[in-house]
């Protein structure tokens, strides 16, 4: 019986050109948006690769130095694109791509797309997600928005009846006939981005796994989109109305309830301008020790501590070079303050993040959208993780440097250089992605919110079918 | 026919409410919308105002201290930190360079969420190091803001296609065209007419609710009343083009689920897909040389000027005489070589950021040109003009806080060459900086809808009317 | 006052109406009967210009309904098997759109009047049109054609679907109109009201006018008898 309804609709919607026509166009549209982008992945991948080396060559060649003197003149961490990015960009066009690794400092990553092209780019981009998570579900109401009202219309309805087709396996059949397609288009875009992937010389990790997850994200994404258009066609009675009303729900679920998300967010929990945030961690550091300021009272203190400490009565009696270690002292102060007020801006995050999770209550986009980019790595928690990453970097490069200075100097000696292959001797910066497994923890409420989303909207499409055996045209 | 067409579409209008669910509508979308936008202005003027009243108490604390050294009293600061050294205020007490909220900046987002709204640029740093991008979650960057441009660009054609797409269906499926069409009346005529009357009712709910809206929210009409009007004509310019577009489907397509579809097509098409496709296409013929190349560059020649320090300055007094100092006994202090080593790389840099600027103004060129290919695109640009958020702007105003930053460089460059004290004197020369926003023709782009519009009528009124639309029931 | 030339439509292979010559003048009802799909509907949609002739002509007051197709609406007057109105509106208000855009402009008492002398009730004037039967509504049909001063009168089967008492009354009506000098032409399936307010009836059968009597020339059951036989041969046929 399922199958017969499946087999018949597929006929009809096959058969109707417009149909086919808006298949083609979103395959085409797919097409040329996985070349734009592998192109735009391989590039970013080669200037990454290209400018980390140069980078690295400039910080091994910088010859006799200070090492004091290095720590300013810093290095900087490069941020790479994962193979998933592909599929979806996530917010990498607004975050940056680098990160500057000076002393005394936290900065934050440099240079993001958004900043350098025309006010255009805030439109969106044609990338494999935007075609995921707007087109095709516009492609779900196109095709499915009149699957129940045309019956009604025709009148068929009650014919179907009398032949005893129960309503949900009428339902499912014709749920089926618009599911299949999608799942075939969908399948064949993942397994393509797949062999692209694995041809491309490799950059990051690419797993199949972290594929097949989008994957099935995607999947019930559609599923919902699928339920939705149906529980609509169902209730109502024209097919003017259904499709208006479909509509409706995909602007609200796709344009509307982000926009709103983003900007109750903000206003509930801002993060600080730039000038403020800068300004609250001068003020902290201020309270604490400074590394170049031998005559604050912190440092002072730090003095006496140490002279008490090693039994000595002044600072060139230590077995190292004070100022190296005071300099570490005050780096590790500074280091807190930034952990201080990185962890604050965090928190905010953390609080916007529930305002997301809230309205994805009444909207399935939402979690999508979230657990979409950080399959793909291309999320705000891995851009955080990765400036953590470097974080760790800039404190791991400063206590190197400090300590050379310390042991291998004399106290009061600024004009020590260290030997020009010094540098070499600096670990590389490393940095890996949180894994899937991490990353689908990370998402638990939002895989719970899809699911129920899922669930919720079957068992809604199946009270719905059974009302519709007794509706009356 | 017009009188009657007039006197019985408002009765129906409003017998089937569509008149009041149109105005609360607009009433809630452009509330909520403004209501939103003000948020965010309110953030960066209290932004920018608390930078101020900082500065304004240290600029305090500093006049005090300058007015007791003048009167030869001792001031209670570290050598460092003394208001004489011209460092001092020029690194210390930078201006605030900001940019002022326009009083329609609430009605478009734009790129204020992108960018700052005010830099700080000191004697020691360079062009390269001021950051003009602000603080913002990426993910709220990425969603967008739900504001006035959103409600006007994205939603206002969703009501016009819900208002106006089964004119003519309609009433073919409900069978009064039968009766309608035996009139002695030319139907295309009266759909226009019908369609007319709906857009003056629309325009007038629109005039309506916006006023409604903009005077709650306390707007002053006085001095922004000219960009209220400009606002209007580019949304009515715009509600024109898709009622005409509108006309169009209702004249030449039957069913009005497919006049339904063919207008959500067009909405799909130039308002998701040509800006994406024109961004891509910029992009792509004139792509962003790499910046993170471009930092390699700028590493290898500051690495390169900072090794030849002494070089530089004997090279750089040689070319300026006149901040060479007399005494030849004087040390060649840390801040001398600084200056002038930045100096070269700034030079040596201007060729690689113009290289940047150069790219974006060519995307721009590119942009503005292939804007006509979506009207939404033109019309989300003028409302960033109107809001003073469009890149336009903010590349402006990065380009006079540079030349801001130049000035008050190039005002300490010979104090501290010549290792002369700041006075109090000194203190009134300072440069002021004070942003001007470029004056943008509001009305063009708006006519320029309008003649596309006009164009679109002419041209489905000159068509000979197909068979299928002469033979209304086949 | 209407006058049909080898009036021909076809669509590629099918033939729907087949040089059909028809003559109706003041004061005449001429009533075509015939199944469903004879081209009795296509004669009247190409009177009123809703569809294009193949070849041949019509005209309406000696006017052709291509070339002059505005001015022959000005004349004429359409009652569809199914009149449909503003359901949203009364009837005074749908007569005075109507009559409004067929540049015919009243005061509020001669529209009352004119639905009156159509027949409907007046406690149902003021109220909304989707509260009618299809009787009253065809009232304010015949109350458009009243109002617009018709020569001529078109009628897709306005009979179907009325009860006996409302289908006599608009027989009456017709009368009415014929007294008044309108041309009247019915298409119908009603043998009965045929009979009794035509002057002229026709049989028509696959797009051909077969068979034409003037109504004294022919009693009720031998009207009945020639419609069966032309019916029942055309199924032979088929």
């Amino acid at each position: 019986m399922i199958l017969t309804t499946l087999k018949k609709e597929s006929k009809e919607l096959f058969r109707d050109g417009r149909i086919r026509i808006a298949f083609i166009l979103v395959i085409i549209l797919t097409i040329v948006a996985v070349i734009i982008s592998a192109w735009h992945y391989k590039d970013i991948n080669e200037e990454y690769v290209l400018a980390k080396q140069s980078e690295r060559e400039v910080w091994d060649n910088q010859g006799e130095k200070n090492p004091h003197s290095a720590a300013h003149y810093g290095t900087y961490a490069f941020k790479p694109k994962y193979p998933l990015a592909l599929i979806d960009q996530g917010v990498d066009k607004y975050t940056g791509t680098s990160i500057f690794l000076e002393a005394h400092k936290r900065n934050e990553a440099q240079f993001d797309e958004a900043s350098d092209q025309t006010g255009l780019a805030r439109f969106g981009n044609l990338t494999p997600d935007f075609i995921l998570m707007f087109i095709i579900p516009l492609l779900i109401i196109f095709i499915a928005y009149n699957s129940l009202t045309k019956e009604k219309e025709m009148g068929t309805i009650t014919l179907l009846n009398s032949q005893g087709v129960i309503g949900f396996k009428l339902i499912f059949g014709k749920w089926l006939a618009v599911f299949s397609p999608l799942f075939a288009l969908l399948f064949v875009l993942f397994v393509a981005t797949g062999i692209i992937l694995s041809s491309l010389p490799d950059f990051g990790i690419f797993s199949w796994s972290s594929l097949a997850t989008l994957f099935l994200a995607y999947v019930v994404y559609y599923a919902i989109f699928i339920n939705l258009v149906f529980i609509i066609s169902g209730l109502v009675k024209k097919s003017g109305i259904a499709l208006v009303l479909s509509l409706s729900i995909w602007i609200l679920v796709c344009l509307i309830l982000p926009k709103t998300a983003s900007n109750i967010a903000e206003y509930k929990y801002p993060y600080p301008s730039k000038q403020e945030f800068a300004e609250n961690i001068t003020k902290d550091k201020k309270e604490g020790l400074d590394g170049h300021n031998p005559w604050s009272e912190a440092s002072k203190a730090l003095e006496k501590q140490v002279l008490k400490e090693y039994g000595v009565d002044s600072l060139s009696q230590l077995p190292f070079n004070y100022d190296g270690y005071r300099m570490q002292k005050g780096e590790e102060h500074q280091a807190e303050v930034y952990f201080k007020h990185y962890k604050q801006l965090k928190a905010q995050y953390s609080n916007q993040s529930r305002v997301y999770s809230q309205l994805a209550v009444v909207s399935p986009f939402l979690p999508t959208r979230f657990l979409s980019m950080s399959i793909a790595n291309t999320d705000y928690t891995t851009h955080w993780d990765f400036a953590d990453a470097a974080e760790n970097y800039r404190i791991e490069t400063q206590k190197f440097l400090n300590e050379h200075f310390a042991e291998e100097s004399e106290y009061g000696d600024w004009s020590w250089k260290a030997d020009a292959d010094f540098w070499k001797q600096l670990p590389k910066f490393n940095y890996e992605p949180p894994t899937l497994t991490e990353n689908l923890k990370h998402n638990i409420g939002n895989i719970l919110i899809l699911l129920c989303w899922l669930l919720g909207s079957f068992a809604i499409l199946f009270f719905t079918t059974k009302s519709l055996k007794n509706v009356k045209i | 026919m017009l009188k009657y067409n007039f006197k019985y579409e408002w009765l129906l209008l409003i017998r089937n409410r569509w008149i009041q669910v149109l105005t609360i509508l607009l009433l809630i979308l452009f509330g909520f919308a403004v209501y939103n936008g003000i948020q965010k202005v309110d953030a960066r003027t209290s932004n920018i105002a608390e930078a101020i009243n900082q500065f304004k108490t240290g600029e305090k604390e500093m006049l005090a201290q300058l007015d007791s050294i003048d009167k030869g009293f001792e001031v209670n600061a570290s050598s460092w930190l003394v208001p004489t050294r011209p460092i001092v205020i020029g690194n210390l007490h930078p201006r605030v360079v900001n940019m002022p909220a326009k009083s329609t900046a609430f009605v478009a987002t734009g790129q204020s969420d992108l960018f700052a709204h005010y830099v700080q640029p000191i004697v020691t740093g360079d062009d390269s190091t001021l950051s003009f991008k602000e603080m913002t979650s990426p993910v709220q960057l990425l969603f967008g803001s739900f504001d006035l441009a959103f409600v006007i660009v994205y939603l206002l054609p969703l009501l016009i296609i819900a208002f106006s797409f089964n004119i003519l269906a309609s009433e073919r499926e409900s069978g009064s065209l039968k009766l309608l069409a035996s009139q002695p009346i030319d139907i295309r005529i009266w759909v226009l007419q019908k369609l007319g009357l709906r857009f003056f009712w629309l325009v007038i709910a629109i005039i309506i609710t916006l006023s409604i809206v903009f005077i709650v929210f306390g707007f002053d009409f006085k001095t922004g009343f000219m960009s209220f009007v400009a606002l209007l004509s580019i949304v009515i310019a715009y509600a024109l083009f898709w009622f005409v577009l509108a006309f169009a489907t209702n004249i030449w397509i039957r069913s009005s689920a497919k006049n339904a579809i063919t207008l959500i097509g067009f909405w799909i098409l130039f308002v998701l897909l040509s800006p994406s496709l024109i961004n891509q296409m910029s992009n792509t013929l004139y792509p962003i040389p790499s910046r993170t190349l471009m930092l390699n560059e700028m590493r290898s020649i500051k690495a390169e000027a900072t090794k030849k320090q002494d070089e530089i300055l004997d090279n750089f007094l040689r070319d300026h005489p006149e901040y060479a100092t007399n005494d030849s006994t004087q040390v060649r202090g840390f801040y001398q070589k600084y200056m002038a080593t930045q100096e070269l790389i700034q030079d040596e840099l201007k060729p690689l950021l113009s290289e940047f600027e150069a790219q974006i103004s060519n995307q721009h060129r590119l942009v503005n040109a292939s804007s006509w290919l979506s009207p939404a695109l033109i019309v989300q640009n003028t409302l960033n003009s109107i809001a003073g958020t469009s890149t336009e702007d903010y590349q402006d105003f990065k380009r006079q806080s540079l030349a801001f930053s130049k000035e008050w460089r190039n005002f300490f460059k010979p104090m501290l060459f010549k290792d002369s004290t700041f006075g109090k004197s000194d203190y009134k020369n300072l440069p002021e900086f004070e942003f001007s926003y470029a004056i943008v023709n509001m009305y063009s782009k708006t006519l320029g809808l309008v003649f596309l519009s006009s164009l679109i009528l002419f041209l489905v009124l000159a068509l000979k009317p197909s068979k299928q639309q002469i033979e209304l029931f086949g | 006052m209407i006058h049909t030339n080898n009036l021909t439509k076809s669509y590629g292979d099918l033939t729907a109406l087949d040089a059909l010559d028809l003559e109706v003048k003041e004061g005449e009802i001429y009533c075509l009967l015939g199944a469903n799909g004879a081209g009795k509907t296509t004669t009247i949609n190409l009177l009123l210009g809703f569809l294009k002739p193949t070849s041949g002509s019509a005209s309406i007051n000696q006017l052709d309904v291509v070339e002059h197709s505005k001015q022959t609406k000005q004349y004429l007057a359409y009652i569809p098997e199914n009149l449909m109105l503003y359901p949203s509106l009364n009837a005074i208000e749908n007569l005075d759109y109507f009559s409004g855009i067929a540049n015919k402009n009243f005061n509020k008492k001669t529209l009352e009047s004119i639905l009156t002398e159509a027949g409907l009730q007046e406690s149902a004037f003021y109220k909304p049109v989707s509260k009618y039967s299809k009787g009253m509504r065809q009232k304010v049909g015949v109350a458009i054609a009243l109002a617009k001063d018709a020569k001529v009168l078109l009628l897709d089967e306005p009979t179907s679907g009325l009860d006996p008492k409302a289908s006599f009354e608009f027989g009456r009506l017709l009368q009415k109109l014929k007294q008044k000098g309108v041309a009247t032409l019915m298409a119908t399936h009603d043998l009965f009201r045929a009979k009794e307010v035509a002057t002229t009836i026709g049989i028509m059968k696959n797009g051909q006018l077969k068979q034409q009597w003037s109504v004294d020339e022919i009693t009720l059951s031998d009207l009945e008898k020639n419609y069966l036989e032309t019916m029942s041969y055309n199924t032979i046929e088929l």
